[in-house]
């Protein structure tokens, strides 16, 4: 109870944002972030809850965005529709495209999705007919108007952003406190354990990989019809990376993590006034510094300082 | 053998002799200390840059910067190994994810120091054809798959007749049994990293003056030797090398039915359809410590 008042008042309070700050860089900031939040947070299904390292993850933010940019664009289907079969699109991806790099385990897993996001990319990349190539796919929509409130305005995109990255925070809420949580909570620990006690752990994988793959997928349809182009470089290797990047410094299985770390990954660099590749290059070392000295992310650390606070005040 | 096809089966063999040496140190690296370096291709790539330095601004002999570039990134290897690797040793999760760390330092390391536009090695070999059939091939083309050959046979003689080779083999056979021998692994450790950094410098020093020095350079032979050594089977010496080449020769045979940008997927679509028929790959190492 006392976690959803937290809940219901931090979103509260980012949806009152607008209201009070004017600048629009900063609501742009804020908008980036939750769109790399969205993406993130599926990740961290996979990899923090259930110990699945998926390198080609935002390769299904590409499927979802270019099914919501092809049905929109030639099919002149309505963004609400798009974005719902954008984001189903991707989630049945990631279950076939799961199905298949599940069969292999640890490092071979890894390099088994990163060689199908890789195909991915480079389907995205070619297929000029259909996704028009790496020119990019210019001329995607912004959502259409909900009654009076339409999304061209940057305050009211926000909204939309904060909205759909509230929806894959309760998702991820729902997810953990659920049975179906706990069972991927315990193959990360133990899968033979699990598999013992009558779990089916390929089933149960597949459904956290299309799951995954589906918030990956709505990220991806937001961020293009924010963009209003589609472009194959937001959905490449480095954007994968980065996007564990993004769960692994926020804390990787944790309820807040991806969002934390989207918010370092995008605000902090837009206002320390350093070159772009420099703030990489700071990432990168605090990715390496974070296996090292603190393996469960900022977000953990957060935390563990928050229980230690708690103890000695009681 | 029509022209197309033996163009495009030295092209292969080219292509295929730099996944190689690129899947020989990942390999070697991860017998002996279980640890899957994804900055593998970044190091390849800053072999090439230390190269282009050393040969522009230090020695105008392409053989002395090449050889000044793999000891540079044997260095480089050592560092890293101490710092990084070792103390995550265990954690295949968390090495991974430094390693995606390490790429991202590496890549925008050279990117503030070099610049992000690539770079021009003006090598002679680069510039000279030698006929082959009714084709004409640059030297470097044949130096790249020769000194690679080399490259091999001198590590396998190392391997197999040295004390310290043998050494080698042993602590990726059985770490424990080795250190029982007394087998110095800690040292083996560090010097088999060296050894795999500097023949990812090899690569990236021999592609450098072919196809230009740039910070992306080494991603492709990063994902396709680890396509290499899955489809080798991971551990196998022999195993990389044949991998190496088969997905190198594949991919340039390829291009004659399909167009070339679908070269990268014909790589990964082999190496998964092989590791679904035989997960262990080709030559079928069963590592220790796998499920």
């Amino acid at each position: 109870m006392k976690s959803l008042i937290g809940f219901v008042a931090v979103a509260a309070l980012l949806y009152a944002v607008p209201s009070a700050v004017r600048e629009p860089y900063l609501l742009h900031v804020l908008v980036l972030t939750c769109l790399y939040a969205i993406p993130a947070m599926g990740l961290n299904l996979m990899l923090g809850y259930t110990g699945l390292v998926s390198l080609g993850h935002m390769a299904f933010a590409g499927i979802g965005a270019y099914t919501a940019a092809v049905l929109m664009v030639d099919a002149k289907l309505g963004f609400w529709s798009a974005l719902v079969l954008g984001t189903l699109a991707a989630g049945a991806a990631g279950g076939a495209i799961g199905a298949v790099c599940l069969r292999f385990r640890s490092h071979y897993f890894m390099i088994v999705t990163l060689a199908f996001g890789l195909m991915l990319y480079s389907v995205m990349n070619n297929w000029d007919e259909v996704t028009r190539g790496a020119a990019g796919f210019a001329g995607v929509p912004r959502p259409a108007p909900l009654g009076a409130f339409g999304f061209g305005p940057l305050a009211n995109f926000y909204h939309l952003a904060l909205s759909a990255a509230l929806f894959a925070f309760a998702v991820q809420w729902w997810v953990v406190r659920s049975n179906f949580g706990r069972v991927l909570v315990a193959l990360r620990q133990d899968e033979r354990l699990a598999q013992a006690k009558g779990v089916n752990a390929m089933l149960y994988k597949t459904a956290v990989f299309a799951l995954g793959s589906a918030l990956a997928g709505l990220g991806g349809v937001l961020h293009v019809s924010f963009l209003r182009v589609a472009a194959p470089a937001t959905f490449n290797l480095a954007e994968s990376i980065n996007s564990v990047l993004v769960v692994i410094v926020g804390g990787a299985g944790t309820l807040a993590g991806p969002a934390l770390g989207a918010a370092l990954f995008v605000g902090l660099p837009e206002y320390l006034r350093v070159a772009a590749e420099w703030r990489l290059v700071l990432f990168g070392a605090a990715l390496v510094l974070i296996t090292l000295f603190a393996p469960q992310g900022l977000g953990g650390l957060i935390a563990g300082g928050w229980r230690r606070l708690a103890r000695t005040r009681a | 053998m029509s022209a197309a096809l033996l163009e495009q089966t030295v092209n292969g063999l080219m292509a295929g002799s730099v996944y190689v040496l690129v899947a020989l140190g990942l390999v070697l690296i991860y017998g002996v200390m279980q640890v899957l370096n994804f900055a593998h291709g970044v190091l390849f790539m800053l072999g090439g840059y230390l190269c282009h330095f050393f040969f522009t601004r230090l020695t105008g002999s392409y053989a002395a910067a090449v050889l000044l570039a793999m000891a540079a990134l044997a260095a480089v290897g050592i560092a890293l190994e101490r710092g990084v690797f070792r103390p995550l040793q265990g954690n295949l999760r968390n090495q991974v994810i430094a390693s995606l760390g390490l790429i991202l330092v590496f890549e925008n390391l050279v990117i503030a120091l070099w610049g992000p536009n690539a770079l021009q090695m003006k090598v002679p070999a680069t510039e000279a054809l030698v006929p082959l059939g009714e084709l004409r091939f640059p030297l470097q083309h044949l130096l790249i798959i020769a000194l690679t050959l080399a490259a091999v046979a001198a590590l396998a003689a190392f391997l197999k007749l040295s004390k310290f080779g043998t050494a080698i083999r042993a602590a990726s056979q059985d770490r424990q049994a080795a250190m029982v021998v007394g087998i110095p692994v800690e040292r083996i450790d560090w010097s088999t990293f060296a050894l795999g950094t500097a023949l990812a410098a090899l690569g990236g020093a021999l592609v450098g003056p072919l196809f230009l020095v740039f910070p992306q350079m080494g991603d492709a032979p990063m994902v396709k030797g680890l396509a290499g050594i899955l489809l080798g089977g991971m551990g196998s010496v022999p195993g990389a090398v044949v991998g190496g080449l088969i997905i190198g020769v594949a991919e340039a045979w390829a291009t004659l039915v399909l167009p070339t940008d679908y070269r990268d997927s014909v790589a990964f679509a082999i190496m998964i359809a092989i590791l679904m028929l035989r997960p262990r790959g080709l030559f079928g190492v069963r590592v220790r410590g796998e499920q």
